[in-house]
């Protein structure tokens, strides 16, 4: 019997060690809120970002017609998870890249301790605070998703255009809140509005009653809620709504989460607004959108075209520097800096035949051009939302 | 401010929540009394218990105070299946291997409600629920349900203590294990028993902080430091202190924006726990075990 499974355990072992060269996967890591506050929204963005990877594998695979694989992390929006997440997948899994962390927090955790010392390449598609911009990452970190300094600015432009000259605003204490907060408060004054109440607050508490008291007691009657629509947010305006704080409520993407259309029926949320990123409307939107409705995803959810994008371009970027992880960031910027063949969202085929070539591309991506400044980030556009039916409506564009 | 916005956004609040508090410090009070542990996976029995009435509500598609019972009974043999398979392996062993233990079984209890229910915020009823205007106060019906419901359970929780045979050997093994064991209590029929009625309560403050809140899959492990701060408040091992404990601390966490920036609210019960173990270690009655 001992013989037996001595010999068995060598077999296998032998088995891996000469399947492995041939079959070797090339992993990229996702990171991202599977659980915490925004669960709601991480199904579909990892989905998407899994999209990118079938279609990798589908046409042809990668490098040497080896397989893509996406290694599912759970980094639940929190730093320590995040630096857990990140520490296995890289000293453990062995990934090149890493697609995520999805919250600014996490994302900031995981790449000052586990992928800036190991030089791994992070893409995060929704960690939007202006805090990333300033990491010094080695040029290891990039975002598809614009930095919250545009969105904050935008928003209170938006809504000064809108005639809203007075508003109270309750920002959750995190990179994520406390960056779009800043940032908002900063043009909001600058324009000649009046900030007439301006709290943090901690997430998951049950009651939120005194804080919304203590904001309404400045005379607002509009309250600026920064903060997860999944997490405390919801809490937040459940409690405003029912109590009769505020009268309008505005959110900027965090709030934008079907969380509190289910949760709070859409006939309350007639006063609510929320502001997004866009995709400006291009025909890599159109591509990515039918092929994620072709697999039952749903094109228009929060921060999927750009978790595609990472993953697209993670993939354009390690076949462009021959699996070599030091060079990923490098052919990232070269695959997408505005110079040479266009490459559209699902066309690996082409996209793997023109670098075998060596001839330039020029990723165009569902969310945007990407073509990444200095710091690892991009532009972006943003549009004014509205609850309608079961779903968000465009208001209108922000400038 | 006025009074009416003292009592309606500071005060009314924070004794619906510190009821909660009180609930599920009652139950780790018991734990500490009688089997002389830290139980970290409190919390997450509240959160499990929550989401099992979730659950017969949405299948049975009855009110939530009908789910409460049936919750609470599940959760009681949950709890005591916990010990059965857990715990009481370790009963002889140090007690920080009890309480290292009743953590991973926290980290295990999440990970089912995970699984089965998902990681969404959910609620028992869709909707918003705005409060009725008593002369002047406002108040939920299901906030006066909340508070008048941890009233009834303490003091039918008290009564037995004092009146019946099983709550009477409860108090004994409380006050002097070894002697209770001398005296023909029967250890594991007290343990069974305590367990089951800190399974009950933790059901029901999970589904109190449901039924008033949200559901969410992390609900009761963000509790548990406010709940341990009622249960320390107010002496270890009293059950009426534990109560207090709970106002107090729920009060003045909702109090406490008066006086300080809203993002250090979560901190108060953290400063309360720490004042307390340090000018009064035996808590504001007299606690039995600390």
């Amino acid at each position: 019997m001992r013989t037996f499974r001595i010999a068995a355990a060598a077999a296998l072992l032998g088995a891996t060690a000469l399947a492995a060269p041939a079959h070797a996967d090339v992993k990229i890591g996702l990171l991202g809120g599977v659980s915490g506050p925004i669960a709601a929204m991480a199904p579909a963005m990892i989905d998407s970002a899994n999209l990118a990877i079938s279609q990798v594998n589908d046409a042809g695979g990668i490098l040497d017609g080896q397989k893509l694989v996406g290694v599912v992390g759970d980094s639940a929006c929190n730093p320590q998870n995040a630096t857990d997440a990140a520490t296995k997948a890289v000293n453990i899994e062995g990934v090149v890249a890493v697609v995520g962390p999805h919250c600014s927090g996490a994302v900031l955790a995981a790449a000052n301790s586990v992928t800036i010392p190991a030089g791994i390449v992070i893409v995060t598609p929704s960690g939007t605070s202006p805090e990333i911009t300033s990491l010094k990452d080695n040029d290891t970190v990039f975002r598809t998703v614009p930095s919250d300094d545009f969105q904050g600015r935008a928003l209170a432009r938006t809504l000064l255009e809108r005639g809203t000259k007075k508003v109270a605003v309750a920002y959750l204490n995190n990179d994520y809140g406390k960056g779009l907060a800043e940032s908002f408060r900063a043009e909001f004054e600058a324009q000649g509005g009046e900030i007439a109440g301006y709290a943090a607050h901690e997430g998951e508490k049950a009651s939120y009653r005194s804080n919304l008291a203590d904001l309404a007691s400045g005379g607002a009657d509009t309250l600026v809620i920064l903060d997860y629509g999944d997490g405390s947010g919801l809490t937040m305006l459940r409690q405003a709504l029912e109590n009769g704080f505020f009268e309008n409520f505005v959110g900027a993407d965090g709030m934008k989460s079907d969380a509190p259309i289910k949760e709070l029926g859409a006939e309350n949320l007639e006063t609510f607004l929320a502001s997004a990123p866009v995709g400006e409307q291009s025909t890599s939107l159109d591509a990515f959108s039918k092929a994620f409705s072709d697999i039952g995803g749903d094109p228009s959810a929060i921060f999927v075209t750009t978790s595609y994008d990472a993953a697209f371009m993670l993939a354009l970027a390690i076949e462009k520097a021959g699996g070599d992880k030091a060079k990923v960031a490098a052919s990232l910027r070269e695959i997408s800096n505005g110079e040479g063949e266009p490459i559209l969202p699902g066309e690996w085929a082409k996209a793997k035949e023109l670098i075998a070539a060596g001839t330039a591309i020029d990723y165009k991506g569902a969310a945007g051009e990407h073509n990444f400044d200095e710091a690892g980030d991009v532009p972006g556009a943003y549009a004014l939302f509205r609850v309608s039916g079961n779903g968000f409506e465009v208001v209108s564009e922000m400038k | 401010m006025d009074a009416m916005e003292l009592i309606n956004f500071y005060l009314v609040p924070g004794i619906v929540v510190g009821s909660i508090y009180a609930l599920g410090a009652v139950g780790i009070t018991l734990v500490f009394a009688i089997l002389r542990y830290a139980h970290l996976a409190h919390g997450d029995l509240a959160t499990f218990g929550a989401f099992l009435a979730l659950g017969v509500v949405t299948l049975g598609g009855v009110s939530p105070y009908v789910a409460l019972p049936v919750a609470m009974a599940v959760t009681a043999a949950v709890a005591v299946g916990i010990d059965r398979t857990f715990y009481a392996y370790l009963r002889e062993r140090p007690k920080i291997v009890t309480v290292m233990a009743s953590l991973g079984v926290a980290l295990m209890v999440r990970a089912v409600v995970q699984i089965v229910w998902g990681v969404d915020s959910q609620t028992y009823t869709r909707g918003i629920v705005r409060p009725e205007n008593w002369f002047g106060i406002r108040i939920r019906d299901r906030e006066i349900v909340t508070v008048l419901a941890m009233i009834a359970l303490v003091v039918a929780l008290q009564l037995f203590l004092k009146y019946s045979k099983w709550g009477k050997a409860m108090r004994a093994m409380s006050d002097n294990p070894d002697l209770a064991l001398l005296s023909g209590v029967d250890n594991r029929k007290v343990v069974l028993l305590t367990w089951t009625i800190v399974g009950g309560l933790c059901a029901a403050a999970g589904v109190f902080l449901g039924l008033n809140y949200e559901l969410k899959a992390l609900m009761g492990w963000t509790m548990l430091l406010p709940m341990f701060a009622a249960a320390i408040l107010g002496g270890v091992g009293r059950v009426e202190g534990a109560v207090l404990g709970g106002l107090i601390v729920g009060i003045a966490e909702e109090m406490s924006a008066l006086f300080l920036p809203t993002e250090y609210k979560a901190a108060t019960a953290f400063a309360i726990l720490l004042l307390m173990l340090l000018v009064r270690p035996t808590g504001l009655l007299k606690g039995k075990v600390l």
